[in-house]
């Protein structure tokens, strides 16, 4: 399975999940999926990745998965996970080396209540980056992200730490760097001109060597993002 | 802490949680904070509660949760922890008497995948009954209730257990027991008719002591929410 073109409706079916590793199906620029990316990775294990057509699933990729979303991960016993937070979780949960979550459960709480949060800002990208497609006035928004990003800027000032958990890298800070990868994208990286300590956090972020393993350039993101902007997503781009 | 009676601003703020203990900050009728509380029942964990005012929250409350939402719980070493599903991970992680959830990590993901799904039918719980009280017409939207209730049918119909992953109550039952309880406030039990498995759940659940231990009857539900209708919501009723 070595070819990273993505599979559409009519392609063959996969055969099972080889016993050694799990199975990642995924779309190579989907910031969801990026998240289970950025865990397998970090953690090193060993995974294989079948990308899919997002327009034109296929069918045997819908009965794994009815939802039909990405990221999805199946392992040799066949067990399917969806959903780009359930995948990380599951992952750190299954497999014991470079653990991203805290071993206490208020630890793990903390993290998940940042998550929490930090979901409430994705949306504002995706809205204002279509906003601006059609040519609405997008300051509002823009100013609504602003007091997003102060809080986050606070949350590092108060904690006084070079990431979100801590002074290392954990699973709250790949669950986020997806979204900041591609701010330069969405054309809001002005946004963080006042909220300096996120500024170096995604500064630290680039300099991690899992964040270079899965993270493309701002180009390809914006040539991939303009072919959805017209209605054909070229989602192998770059191949 | 004996009264039940909510905390409104400009209420003293409580001391701090007593060595050992627990404390929940929940509102009576609240369907979210009701998980918390099967949980707490379930597990058969010590805790107190105080009840707020949630129109008028106390500053006192808003300092130790900025989202001043209900549920919530404190340690006594002044942990907090908010978001329902996150409060009751927590609590399951932390009392170990009678675990809620499965011990294997694809367990939990099947539980949190439900959970998940079963997140997208809530909004319906909510909308169906407000779109009525401004006289819209509701039919689109109860078919589309109906077919949400058609999976969680089939997925009971599948399985052939009891309860939506065994043949005794797991976490994803107490998560979505709540807004069943309310089915009838919300007329919407009718959308139960071609669904036999579901409703069939329902009347297990009805049986279940920790469900009996935090339920409420419909007149009270109705006077509540009659009261929430007309803009005065009643939180202390019945008491």
């Amino acid at each position: 399975m070595s070819s990273e073109k993505s599979f559409a409706a009519g392609s063959p079916a996969p055969g099972p999940v080889p016993k050694d590793q799990v199975r990642l199906y995924s779309m190579r620029f989907c910031p969801f999926a990026q998240r289970t990316r950025l865990v397998l990775h970090a953690k090193g294990i060993k995974f294989e990745t079948i990308n899919i057509h997002l327009k034109q699933k296929p069918d045997w990729f819908l009965e794994k998965n009815p939802d039909g979303l990405v990221p999805t991960i199946e392992t040799p016993a066949g067990e399917v996970v969806n959903e780009s937070v359930i995948t990380s979780e599951f992952l750190d949960e299954v497999y014991p080396e470079k653990k991203l979550l805290p071993a206490t459960p208020f630890g793990k709480a903390q993290q998940k209540m940042m998550l929490e949060h930090f979901s409430k800002i994705t949306p504002h990208l995706f809205k204002i980056s279509s906003a601006r497609r059609k040519g609405d006035d997008v300051s509002g928004l823009e100013a609504e992200l602003k007091e997003k990003f102060t809080s986050l800027n606070e949350y590092l000032v108060k904690r006084k730490t070079k990431f979100f958990g801590g002074d290392t890298i954990t699973f709250i800070d790949y669950m986020m760097w997806p979204f900041f990868e591609r701010l330069g994208m969405f054309e809001v990286q002005h946004c963080l001109d006042h909220t300096p300590e996120l500024k170096k956090w995604t500064e630290r972020m680039l300099e991690d060597p899992t964040v270079k393993n899965t993270m493309f350039d701002m180009d390809t993101y914006k040539a991939f993002y303009k072919s959805v902007a017209e209605g054909k997503p070229n989602y192998d781009f770059g191949l | 802490m004996a009264t039940e009676k909510c905390f409104a601003k400009g209420s003293p703020a409580p001391g701090p949680v007593p060595k050992g203990q627990l404390r929940l900050y929940s509102m009576r009728f609240c369907p979210f904070a009701q998980r918390t509380r099967l949980v707490l029942n379930a597990k058969g964990i010590k805790y107190d509660t105080i009840n707020i005012d949630l129109k008028e929250k106390p500053e006192w409350f808003l300092e130790k949760n900025p989202l001043g939402l209900v549920p919530a719980l404190e340690t006594s070493a002044g942990e907090v922890i908010y978001e329902s599903p996150i409060t009751c991970e927590y609590l399951d992680e932390v009392y170990p008497e009678k675990k809620l959830l499965p011990s294997s990590p694809f367990g939990k993901a099947q539980q949190r995948m439900l959970l998940e799904h079963f997140s997208k039918v809530i909004p319906y719980f909510y909308k169906i009954p407000s779109a009525r009280r401004k006289g819209e017409d509701v039919s689109k939207q109860e078919v589309e209730l109906k077919e949400k209730f058609a999976k969680l049918n089939e997925h009971l119909e599948k399985k052939k257990t009891k309860f939506f992953e065994g043949d005794t109550i797991t976490m994803i039952d107490y998560m979505m027991w709540p807004f069943f309880e309310r089915i009838e406030v919300s007329e919407l039990q009718h959308c139960l008719d071609h669904t036999p498995e579901l409703k069939k759940w329902t009347e297990r659940m009805l049986e279940d002591p920790t469900v009996k231990n935090t339920m409420f009857d419909m007149d009270t539900y109705k006077a509540f929410y009659k009261s929430v209708a007309e803009g005065k919501p009643n939180y202390d009723f019945g008491l």
